[in-house]
C-alpha cells in the first residue's frame, strides 16, 4: 500500500522546470533514498513531500489524500501531523535544551510530555545529555536529539535531508544504524543524500537528473536491521 | 506539562539565554519606563510643589463683606475654619480709612493690618527699614513718604475724622442721651467711655473701654468699683474733686474724666470720634503696586485712629491650593453666608493654571516623544533579533508551528520584557522623580502606588506595538530556508 504518490508533478520557475513531469511511489514502512547532482530537483522534491511547497503541475497523494491544492495553513498542520523532519544542519533551537527541544515538537503537535521526551532522548542514547544546551552537544549528539525529536510524534513518514552530510564516519554509523531500527519498526523513511554508502542502506533509491528521475535501484544488499559498525 | 507552562519555559529560556540582544530591548523598554514613571511622578508632583512657589506672588484668595454686614473677627474666623489651617499660609486683615495728615492736610488711604500675616501674604514688598513692630509705628508707602516728605523715624501727626456725622452731635444734654468720648490715656493710648444720663441729667450708666491701657493698672478702670463712682455726678467732672482717680492708674483715671467730659451726644451707643495720632515712620514700603500711596499701621493704632475695633474691610488669604481646589472653597464659604464673600486673585490664580498647564503638556510631550523613541528603538531591536533567529523561526515553522503560534511567541517574549522593563522602569522612575524634586524644589515626592500597574501596563503595550513589525517579518519567513543547508 503506498503511502506517498507524486502523480505526475512539475514544479516550473517561469523558464525554469525544477521538476519535469515525476512519478514516485512510496510504500507504507518502506526506505527510499533520494539521489542526485545540484540542480537535479532534490531540494524541489523534498520540498514537495515536505508540505513546504506545492507543484505547478500533477497530484500528490499522502495517505491517499491529495495535498496538491491544500493551502499553506493546511500543509502546516499536515506536516506537523504526519512527517517528521531532519535537517543537514541539525537546527536545534539554540538556547533549549536537548530535551526542551524535543518538547517544542510535541507543543506545536499537541501537548508537551517531558517524560515522552526523556524517553525518546533515551532511545537515542543521549539521556544524559538532556539538559545540555546545542552548543554543548557535538554534531553527532545535535543529530540525534534530532531524530529523537523527528520520532517524537510518531509520524507516518521521516523525512531526512542529507541527516550524515555534516556528521564523521562514526556518527554516521550511529544514524545509520537509527534509521535501520527504525525501518524495522515499520517507519516510512525517505532519505535526501549525495552519499552513495548511505543511499545504499535504503531499499530502493531514485536517482533524479535535471528534475527527472533518471532511474530507480532496487537494493540488492538490503539487510533487515543491519548494524552499522 | 501544559502547553502554556512550555510556552513560558521558551520564553523565558529566549531571554534568559540570549542575554546580549535581549538586554538592549529590556534597556531601552526600562529606560522609556524610568521616563515615563519619573515624569508622571513629576507631573502629578509639581503642581503640589509649585503651589508653595507660587505663594511666593501674594494673596490667591480675599474675603471681603457680603451685603453690607461688616467684616469681623468672627464671620472671617468661621470663613477661615472651612480651609484646612495646614493650607493657610497667612491670613492678613485689612481695615483701610481715609487718614488726613494734620501738617500738610493732604489724604491718604491709612490701611491697619497685621504685619506679622503681611510677611506671609506678600511676601514680595520690599521694605526700607523696618515692620512697625510696636503702638504708634507706621509703615509709609513710597509715594506717601515722597508726597510728604517723610523719612525713616520721621514722626508725622494723622487725624481721622468719621465720615459718618453724627446727628445732634454736640446737641443739648438731654435727659436719656447717650454720649460717647475719649481721651489720651497711659502712653497716649486712647480711653473710651460711653455714658447716659438720667433725668436729672447726671450719670446714669457709664462704660469704660480700658482695652489699651495697662492690663493690671489702667485696665482697673474699666471695672465696676471705679464707674461705679461715677454715677449721679453732673457733668463737666473734676478729677480728683467730684471721682478720685484708681491708686497706680492715675493717668488712666484722669483719661476717663476727660473723656467723659470731651464726651459728644450721639445717636447710637457706639462710639464714632476721630482721633489724632503721633506715629513714628519705621519703614517705607516699594511694592511697585498701590501699596505704594498706603499708610500702613497695626490693628491697634487703626483701632485708636477709628475707635472701631475688630473691623476689616479685606482679609487677604494665601493658600496653599490649585485654582480648583480654591474655588471648592469658595463654594463652601458662599454657602455657609456668614455674612462673607470670597473671591479669587483672578490674577493669581489663572497665571498659576497657565504655568501649571504649560509645565504638565511639557511634561506630556517629552513623555510621548520618549515613548516614541523607546517603541523605535525595541522595535528595532526585535526585527535585528527576527533577522538573527531565521533559521529557528523556519525551523519552528518546519516542526509545525502556525502563523499564530509565531505570532504570540514573539508578542509573549515582547510583553515579557515590557512586564520586566516596567517594573524596573517604576523602580529607576522614582529614584530619577526623587533626584529631580530634591534638586529643583528641594523635597522629596511620595510614591505613587498605581504607578507600578500603570507603568508596567504602558511598557507591555509598548512593546506589543513595537512587536508588531517584526512579527510580521517572522511571520513572512519560509518555513524551507531550513531544509536548504543554509
Amino acid at each position: 500500500m503506498s503511502l506517498l504518490e507524486l502523480k505526475n508533478i512539475s514544479k516550473i520557475y517561469g523558464e525554469l522546470k525544477a521538476l519535469d513531469n515525476v512519478s514516485v511511489h512510496v510504500d507504507q514502512g518502506e526506505w527510499v533514498a533520494i539521489m542526485g547532482p545540484s540542480g537535479s530537483g532534490k531540494s524541489t522534491m523534498m520540498n514537495i513531500i515536505g508540505c513546504m511547497d506545492k507543484p505547478s503541475l500533477g497530484e500528490v497523494l499522502l495517505d491517499g489524500v491529495d495535498i496538491s491544492k491544500e493551502s499553506s495553513r493546511a500543509l502546516t498542520n499536515i506536516r506537523r501531523d504526519k512527517i517528521g523532519l531532519i535537517f543537514q544542519q541539525f537546527h536545534m533551537v539554540n538556547y533549549l535544551t536537548a530535551v526542551e527541544n524535543i518538547m517544542v515538537s510535541q507543543y506545536y503537535h499537541s501537548m508537551p510530555d517531558e517524560k515522552e521526551a526523556l524517553e525518546a532522548l533515551e532511545r537515542v542514547g543521549l539521556r544524559d545529555r538532556a539538559h545540555h544546551l546545542p552548543s554543548q552537544l557535538s554534531g553527532g549528539e545535535q543529530q540525534r536529539v534530532c531524530v529523537a525529536r523527528a520520532l517524537i510524534n510518531h509520524p507516518e513518514l521521516i523525512l531526512a535531508d542529507e541527516p550524515t552530510g555534516n556528521l564523521d564516519e562514526t556518527n554516521e554509523n550511529i544514524v545509520l544504524n537509527l534509521f535501520s531500527q527504525l525501518h524495522k519498526e515499520g517507519t516510512t523513511l525517505i532519505v535526501v543524500t549525495h552519499d552513495p554508502e548511505v543511499a545504499e542502506a535504503a531499499q530502493r533509491t531514485i536517482v533524479l537528473e535535471h528534475g527527472r528521475v533518471a532511474r530507480e535501484v532496487i537494493n540488492e544488499g538490503f539487510i533487515e536491521g543491519r548494524q552499522y559498525v | 506539562m501544559t502547553k502554556r507552562k512550555m510556552f513560558l519555559r521558551m520564553i523565558t529560556a529566549s531571554l534568559l539565554r540570549r542575554r546580549s540582544r535581549m538586554l538592549i530591548a529590556l534597556l531601552s523598554i526600562a529606560i522609556g519606563a524610568t521616563i515615563l514613571s519619573g515624569l508622571v511622578t513629576i507631573y502629578y508632583d509639581v503642581p503640589r510643589q509649585m503651589e508653595a512657589q507660587f505663594r511666593n506672588y501674594g494673596a490667591n484668595m480675599i474675603l471681603v463683606s457680603a451685603d453690607d454686614q461688616p467684616l469681623t473677627g468672627e464671620n472671617v474666623e468661621a470663613a477661615l475654619s472651612l480651609i484646612p489651617a495646614e493650607k493657610v499660609i497667612g491670613a492678613t486683615p485689612y481695615r483701610y480709612v481715609n487718614a488726613q495728615m494734620v501738617r500738610s492736610q493732604l489724604s491718604f488711604v491709612a490701611a491697619g493690618t497685621d504685619f506679622d500675616q503681611v510677611k506671609a501674604t506678600s511676601p514680595y514688598f520690599v521694605v526700607e527699614g523696618e515692620y512697625p513692630s510696636g503702638v504708634r509705628q507706621v509703615l509709609l508707602g513710597k509715594e506717601v513718604a515722597e508726597t510728604i516728605g517723610a523719612k525713616l523715624n520721621s514722626v508725622i501727626e494723622i487725624t481721622y475724622k468719621p465720615t459718618a456725622v453724627l446727628s445732634e452731635a454736640g446737641g443739648e444734654l438731654n435727659p436719656g442721651a447717650t454720649l460717647a468720648g475719649s481721651a489720651e490715656g497711659f502712653n497716649q493710648n486712647l480711653v473710651y467711655v460711653t455714658l447716659t444720663l438720667g433725668d436729672d441729667l447726671t450719670i446714669a450708666s457709664l462704660e469704660v473701654d480700658a482695652s489699651l491701657q495697662t492690663p493690671e493698672y489702667g485696665g482697673q478702670c474699666a471695672e465696676e468699683f471705679f464707674t461705679s463712682r461715677f454715677l449721679g455726678k453732673a457733668l463737666p467732672l473734676t478729677f480728683g474733686e467730684d471721682v478720685d482717680g484708681v491708686s497706680g492708674a492715675t493717668i488712666t483715671s484722669e483719661a476717663v474724666v476727660n473723656a467723659i467730659n470731651n464726651a459728644q451726644v450721639t445717636e447710637n451707643a457706639t462710639a464714632l470720634t476721630g482721633a489724632t495720632l503721633s506715629m513714628q515712620v519705621t519703614g517705607i514700603l516699594d511694592t511697585g503696586g498701590k501699596e505704594e500711596g498706603y499708610i500702613f499701621m497695626s490693628q491697634e493704632d487703626m483701632a485708636a485712629l477709628t475707635g472701631e475695633r475688630d473691623r476689616y474691610d479685606v482679609m487677604e488669604l494665601s493658600v496653599s491650593a490649585g485654582a480648583e481646589e480654591l474655588a471648592s472653597y469658595v463654594d463652601q464659604i458662599n454657602a455657609m453666608e456668614a455674612g462673607v464673600t470670597p473671591r479669587l486673585v483672578k490674577r493669581i490664580t489663572n497665571s498659576e493654571t497657565a504655568v501649571l498647564g504649560k509645565l504638565q503638556a511639557l511634561v506630556f510631550l517629552v513623555t510621548a516623544v520618549v515613548l516614541v523613541l523607546t517603541m523605535i528603538c525595541v522595535s528595532t531591536t526585535m526585527m535585528a533579533v527576527v533577522t538573527e533567529r531565521r533559521r529557528e523561526i523556519g525551523l519552528r515553522k518546519a516542526l509545525g508551528a502556525s502563523d499564530g503560534s509565531i505570532r504570540t511567541e514573539f508578542l509573549g517574549e515582547g510583553m515579557f520584557l515590557g512586564l520586566l522593563g516596567g517594573v524596573l522602569g517604576t523602580a529607576l522612575g522614582f529614584a530619577f522623580a526623587q533626584v529631580v524634586s530634591v534638586n529643583v524644589f528641594g523635597s522629596s515626592i511620595t510614591f505613587q502606588p498605581l504607578l507600578l500597574p500603570v507603568t508596567i501596563l504602558v511598557s507591555m503595550v509598548i512593546s506589543a506595538l513595537s512587536c508588531l513589525l517584526p512579527i510580521r517579518q517572522a511571520v513572512a519567513i519560509d518555513p524551507a530556508l531550513v531544509l536548504k543547508g543554509e
